[in-house]
């Protein structure tokens, strides 16, 4: 259906190991542009392996190996010249818990921008403004900018969090099950803001909520045992699957 | 009969409670007794001169019996001041380069040499630091800077001195840092081990160097524990005794130069207290209950750091 969408990111048998264990499977699969593409598959499937791949955060750890390729504009981020420092800048991530740093809400954002060489400081409170608007968090915080960022409440923090990767201008954002240690409405404000901002960035969230999957995302992976089992469009994935494994995972009779 | 195995136990407890009670209280005790003692030793000493004199006066006489805490306590805030600037970054450098950088095989054996380093009894240091160390700072580094910043005036008599054998303030620092660095390196190590992993791949994440999440994240996150461990040292600093009394030079003279020898409260009490009588040991009482009130009040500021800095991260 949409195969005329731009490709932002791509995998050709990508394999990962933890070690000897190879925890990401011969992985070939494409991201198109300005959409929400969710990953989903029960514990240690792989989902947040593979996500953690596409910024090389596993370069921060020993004993990891990758092979095969990703390909972002073209070039294969996993080759030995990719500067792994410049790929983040480009693309976010968003973690589990809200991550703020010790420092205020605007320091917070201005931090970002500082290690992309954007030191200026009306620039800076631009941008700031600019992303906790994006964030939709700006109403709530705009009179209280220099204050702590661990005074937010945990759903303020993740869309902090949020505003602090988008700053950046990132083109792609990794969510690595950004909702799971939320409550239900800051969760839904999540949700909400993740679809809105499609049309600026392209999206991958891992998440454990195949309600969450179906609600925000428009193509859905489906992981197990770091295989790529099914991918295709969100509606497909769960009213109609290929397979029998997604359409036993999706239905909730194993997972 | 199940009325008396319970009698038992409630004795047993009872028993156990007394004991941790009485350990602990003992702690209180010791403490309040010395600070009791020393005072009251000092009585004379404060009589004859008076408190604040007494800090402010510089002479130090055998034969007009005239004593003046002000050369002693200079010299051991100078020197713990000196000590600190000197272990600070280098100990800083040591937990960053233990947590962040060195290879697993390499960070067991500098750990282990960093907790040996604290082990040697102080007086292997004064003893290395008299017969080793200060002749090679005399030949290296105070040669070096007295004939070049040394020659600069104004500031040049500063760096100069008339002293030989390299005891001075300066190589009291120095040893005096090598001590210190393992306190806090080894505090510094461990809060940096805590900053959150999460929080780090959050910088990592943003395209932050090693260094960018050292500086703005590690540091920040590890801010109180590396002050409270700075400030054990430098409490273990004012009070270090054998290392700084055979490295000191125990001179009692103005201090001109940081190549000078100088004196500190503990190299006096180490070097007088076996000779002193009359007003004189009693001063060296004073000197004593001054530097335990020193320590005291470098323990509490300690507390009450780490304590706001608790309170500041919930």
């Amino acid at each position: 259906m949409k195969t005329e969408h731009e490709i932002v990111l791509e995998t050709k048998d990508l394999n990962f190991y933890y070690g000897k264990k190879l925890a990401v499977k011969n992985i070939t699969m494409q991201f198109p542009k300005n959409m929400v593409i969710a990953l989903i598959g029960p514990s240690g499937c792989g989902k947040t392996t593979l996500l953690r791949c596409f910024n090389r955060m596993h370069d921060l750890y020993k004993g990891t190996k990758y092979e095969g390729e990703v390909l972002f504009n073209n070039e294969n981020i996993l080759s030995k010249e990719t500067d792994a420092t410049q790929l983040r800048e480009q693309i976010g991530m968003v973690f589990q818990k809200p991550t703020p740093f010790p420092m205020s809400i605007s320091e917070n954002i201005a931090y970002g921008l500082s290690l992309k060489g954007i030191k200026n400081k009306t620039e800076q409170k631009d941008r700031i403004e600019k992303a906790l608007k994006e964030a939709a968090l700006w109403d709530e915080v705009h009179d209280r900018l220099d204050k702590n960022a661990n005074g937010l409440s945990g759903g303020q923090q993740q869309r902090l969090v949020i505003a602090r990767a988008l700053a950046v201008e990132p083109s792609v954002i990794l969510f690595d099950e950004p909702t799971s240690a939320l409550d239900p409405i800051s969760t839904s404000k999540i949700e909400e803001l993740i679809s809105e901002l499609k049309s600026t960035v392209s999206i991958i969230i891992v998440t454990h909520n195949m309600q969450q999957a179906a609600r925000i995302s428009d193509k859905t992976a489906f992981l197990y045992l770091g295989e790529l089992i099914e991918y295709n469009i969100t509606d497909k994935i769960f009213t109609t699957p290929d397979n029998e494994l997604t359409e036993r995972y999706v239905t909730g009779r194993f997972g | 009969m199940k009325n008396k195995k319970r009698n038992q136990k409630n004795t047993s407890n009872a028993v156990f409670k007394f004991l941790t009670f009485f350990a602990s209280s003992l702690t209180i005790v010791i403490i309040i007794s010395m600070i009791i003692s020393l005072f009251y030793q000092s009585i004379p000493a404060i009589q004859k001169f008076g408190f604040v004199d007494f800090i402010f006066t510089r002479e130090w006489s055998f034969n007009k019996d005239i004593y003046g805490a002000f050369r002693p306590l200079a010299g051991t805030i100078l020197t713990s001041i000196g000590a600190l600037l000197l272990a600070i970054p280098i100990a800083l450098g040591i937990a960053i380069f233990i947590t962040e950088i060195c290879p697993a095989f390499l960070r067991n054996i500098i750990s282990s040499a960093i907790e040996l380093l604290a082990a040697i009894p102080s007086i292997i240091y004064g003893m290395w630091g008299l017969f080793t160390l200060a002749p090679l700072i005399e030949g290296t580094v105070q040669k070096a800077v007295s004939s070049t910043i040394g020659l600069l005036p104004v500031i040049g008599p500063m760096f100069q001195s008339e002293y030989a054998g390299g005891v001075s303030i300066f190589t009291a620092s120095i040893v005096l840092s090598i001590m210190v660095v393992p306190f806090i390196a080894a505090i510094a190590r461990d809060t940096f081990t805590q900053t959150p992993d999460i929080l780090k791949e959050s910088a990592y994440g943003l395209g932050a160097t090693k260094w960018e999440v050292v500086r703005y994240i590690v540091l920040p996150y590890s801010k109180t524990g590396v002050q409270s461990g700075i400030i054990i040292a430098a409490g273990r600093a004012l009070g270090e005794t054998m290392a700084i009394a055979y490295v000191i030079g125990n001179r009692h003279g103005p201090l001109n130069s940081i190549f000078d020898p100088y004196t500190t409260i503990t190299s006096v009490l180490a070097n007088e207290f076996n000779e002193a009588v009359g007003t004189q040991l009693s001063t060296l009482f004073l000197l004593a209950f001054i530097l335990f009130i020193a320590n005291f009040i470098t323990l509490a500021i300690a507390k009450i750091y780490s304590r706001r800095g608790l309170s500041n991260e919930l």
